[in-house]
């Protein structure tokens, strides 16, 4: 089952969207779903009160949602199954601890995007703020699955204590991508405002673009062309193109693991 | 309010009863012989009837609590409590002021005693037990770092000590001399710790052994209801057994004159599970609780409370700095730690108890040691709130204690085989009755606490604090003996209806107990010299602003100690 979900008109207060996840709306009437309680502030709204429903038939779980903006929080919360296809901006937390099938924002994405995500696919067509892939606060074991593309730029603090998984930003980033990450890789296409690999342990981060501001605590291994990024022994490894400043780190952390790709054609201050 | 609770089977270890078919009367907060015959009726038929639970050893209330809360929101996150009328709260192992009291409210718990009170804090301590409903609440000040102890012992100058002690509880309205590694706290603020009871202390040149002889000795001097409360030095060691009989054995001969309640003991070692460790490194670490047990069985000075190890991610907070420190190197999780001036110290490190950490099944068994190899007279149940587990999992400790099924279901399918080669679990049939359940809850608390007279009974004249459990005295099931005492049938305190089948149904605000002790004047004048100047030179704040004002309570129950005998 298809469902669409058009929202009728501007929102204030932001509502909490976790309740409607593909896999669990397939067995509803369309009745039943305009008379889902979503949480708004200190109240609640119905789906019915806020958007105009539709369903279709499809074969996979799908959930349309139009109109989208920043004030749609929590979409795809915890979803193991299905696609989401968010038309115009998400809001915060999209696509948190999901553990399986896709969500795309053909928009913007709000702060918290694929927070501790477990597995599946978060496709962000715009820009997302800080902590894309991070941990919840204060925990230390973040994203451990799933591959996170954004296609515009990103803000502070992405991939903050990762684990596992892919992040792939094809824009800029602020300061600090991969801080404290302790697996996956990270790839930026763009720019990184500053330190990347902040405190990182173990896992990868390549920058194609500039790093604007290196951290004196990671150590140059040398100049390598085409690499392939192993994270364990036995892993077969990805491959990345291009010739890179390989540094390891950070050294502010006893024995580290982690590994730095450094474009060498965009950072010629760094020779 | 009258209340007649009619044909339970009451368990009251205080005054005897064992599993007896009575009806309990309550009028005005208080047990009575008989009621009126227009009374509100509770039908407790198959239900099990005890005084409510006390807690006399967690952690719920003041500063380093409230740290923890602030380091851990993903805690926080874990768990939420939302129920209708009720305040709403948050954290698992740490939880939020309103959770922890209707949450212990739920089980049955009708009074809690905070462990550790830095005394310049006093006032965050009581300002959470404000937002803490549901119990009577006190807390105990450290004494064991503090800078004017310290001295006073060293001198040698008892009666100058004993009055501190007088004047520091009524400053902060404290419940009880509480010592935190006597001497180790001090240590950390020189980057040092103390190792057994003979290290001493830099600067001050004091052992832990003179810390806990004068204190003791000053306790039984001003007559205080409770004991000295001891966090022995070497927490968590292995081998650090040796030092918890060493500091067990330096006050035996010391004499109980409690002022005020029954108690008999000199000595209340808490979470005696952290100090029961033998070997000399996590590799040769073996259980030594049934040797702890035996001395504790020989020795009628000394009670305990275990600190059971419930294998939960949790969150570890003592005054112990330098073992928070060390915990901290351990396990590289994230920390906090605190220096309190002239008195004390603190630290705060998430701890996960893995059941399949073999280190951590081995403490589960070390504490299982003690509770099946000791007399229930003389022990306690506790987690050590938060330290070891969070309070939420008593009725799992109950449960293990009760049934040899469950206990071994859990040795034999959850915990790493460590549990079963270095602790003696496995060997061990005991299981607790319900009436040593009783006694581990309630009744030792009370005794202990020297609050026998008012509370952990059911004859008249007490305080109408009671829990009510639907569970079978023989229940084996340790699921079903779990989820009766999480969640009890009825609950009263101060005579009012508070829970019923598990959920709050009434709001209500305990007393904050607290000592009065009064000693001589020319010796408070004396002291009064000694602390302005202490005062002046070294704290941050005015003595004047020192004291705990009455508005911090939303009652005061004094418990008023002539000590003017002092002289």
């Amino acid at each position: 089952m298809e469902l669409i979900l058009t929202l009728k008109k501007e929102i204030m207060v932001p509502v909490e969207m976790d309740k409607i996840l593909p896999e669990k709306v397939q067995d509803l009437s369309e009745e039943e779903i305009k008379s889902i309680e979503l949480p708004q502030g200190r109240t609640t709204i119905t789906v019915g009160e806020l958007f105009d429903v539709e369903v279709k038939e499809s074969e996979t779980p799908r959930l349309v949602i139009k109109n989208s903006t920043a004030k749609l929080k929590r979409i795809g919360e915890k979803m193991t199954t299905g696609e989401i296809v968010v038309e115009g901006d998400a809001g915060m937390y999209v696509g948190v601890e999901m553990k399986g099938g896709k969500i795309v924002v053909n928009g913007n994405a709000d702060s918290w995007a694929g927070q501790n995500m477990k597995g599946g696919e978060l496709i962000i067509k715009g820009d997302a703020k800080d902590y894309v892939g991070s941990a919840y606060r204060g925990d230390w074991r973040g994203m451990s699955g799933g591959t996170i593309v954004v296609e515009g730029n990103v803000g502070n603090e992405i991939g903050e204590y990762m684990k596992k998984g892919i992040i792939h930003i094809k824009g800029n980033t602020g300061i600090m991508p991969g801080i404290h990450q302790s697996g996956g890789i990270i790839i930026i296409d763009g720019d990184v405002e500053a330190r990347a690999g902040g405190e990182m342990l173990k896992g990868a981060i390549v920058v194609n673009g500039k790093l604007k501001e290196p951290l004196a605590s990671f150590k140059f291994e040398g100049i390598v062309e085409n690499p392939v990024i192993k994270l364990t022994k036995k892993d077969n490894g990805m491959p990345i193109t291009g010739r890179y400043y390989k540094f390891s780190g950070d050294y502010v952390n006893n024995k580290p693991k982690g590994q730095l790709y450094v474009s060498v054609e965009n950072n010629p201050d760094l020779r | 309010m009258e209340y007649i609770i009619k044909n339970g089977i009451v368990y009251d270890p205080l005054n005897g009863v064992d599993g007896e078919k009575m009806d309990i009367c309550v009028k005005d907060g208080k047990i009575v012989e008989s009621v009126s015959s227009d009374v509100l009726e509770i039908d407790a038929n198959n239900c099990v009837v005890m005084p409510g639970g006390m807690d006399s050893h967690t952690h719920v209330a003041g500063p380093k609590v409230n740290v923890g809360r602030t380091l851990r929101p993903e805690d926080s996150k874990k768990d939420i409590f939302n129920k209708k009328g009720l305040r709403s709260g948050s954290g698992f192992s740490v939880p939020s002021t309103f959770k922890t009291g209707y949450e212990y409210s739920e089980m049955g718990y009708t009074f809690v005693n905070e462990a550790a009170m830095p005394p310049l804090l006093a006032r965050h301590t009581h300002e959470e037990f404000i937002d803490t409903p549901q119990l009577d609440k006190a807390a105990m000040p450290l004494f064991g770092n503090n800078w004017m102890v310290l001295e006073y012992l060293k001198e040698g100058d008892f009666k100058m000590c004993a009055a501190y002690v007088a004047w520091l509880l009524r400053a902060t309205r404290g419940y009880a001399i509480k010592i935190v590694n006597p001497g180790g706290t001090e240590a950390w603020g020189w980057g040092k710790n103390v190792h057994g009871v003979d290290d001493p202390v830099p600067y001050f040149d004091i052992t832990g052994r003179e810390i806990l002889e004068g204190l003791a000795k000053v306790n039984e001097m001003l007559g205080l209801p409770h004991s000295i409360h001891v966090h022995p030095n070497d927490l968590g060691h292995p081998g650090n057994w040796e030092t918890t009989l060493a500091s067990m054995d330096c006050v035996k001969d010391i004499e109980a004159k409690p002022k005020y309640g029954e108690r008999t003991t000199t000595y209340y070692n808490t979470h005696l599970q952290f100090h029961s460790y033998g070997g000399t490194s996590w590799k040769d670490f073996v259980s030594k609780g049934i040797e702890t047990a035996e001395y504790v069985n020989k020795h009628d000075h000394v009670m305990v409370d275990v600190g059971q190890v419930t294998l939960d991610e949790t969150t570890t907070m003592t005054a112990d700095g330098p073992m928070e420190y060390d915990l901290h190197m351990t396990n590289g999780l994230k920390w906090a730690n605190c220096d309190v001036e002239l008195e004390t110290g603190s630290g705060v490190v998430p701890f996960i108890y893995s059941p399949k950490g073999p280190v951590y099944s081995v403490q589960w068994g070390i504490g299982l040691d003690i509770f099946l190899n000791i007399n229930t007279d003389k022990v306690i149940l506790s987690t050590d709130h938060p330290n070891a587990g969070p309070f939420t999992r008593y009725p799992r400790v109950i449960a293990w204690l009760m049934s040899k099924q469950y206990r071994d279901d859990w040795l034999n399918n959850k915990v790493h085989a460590w549990a079963k080669q270095k602790s003696f679990v496995a060997d061990n049939d005991r299981e607790y009755s319900i009436y040593d359940i009783a006694k581990v809850t309630r009744a030792n608390q009370a005794k202990v606490l020297g609050l026998s007279k008012e509370k952990g009974h059911l004859g008249v004249g007490a305080d109408a604090d009671i829990a009510i459990y639907e569970i079978d005295p023989e229940e084996k099931d340790g699921k079903v003996i779990e989820k009766a005492f999480r969640y009890a049938k009825y609950v009263l305190k101060g005579g009012e209806l508070v829970v019923k089948a598990g959920n709050v149904v009434k709001e209500v605000y305990g007393n904050t107990i607290y000592i009065n002790a009064k000693v001589d004047e020319a010796l408070e004048e004396e002291l009064m010299k000694d602390l302005r100047t202490k005062f002046k030179k070294y704290y941050s704040v005015n003595i004047d602003n020192y004291p705990v004002s009455d508005h911090y309570a939303n009652s005061w129950k004094a418990i008023n100690i002539d000590a003017t005998d002092i002289k």
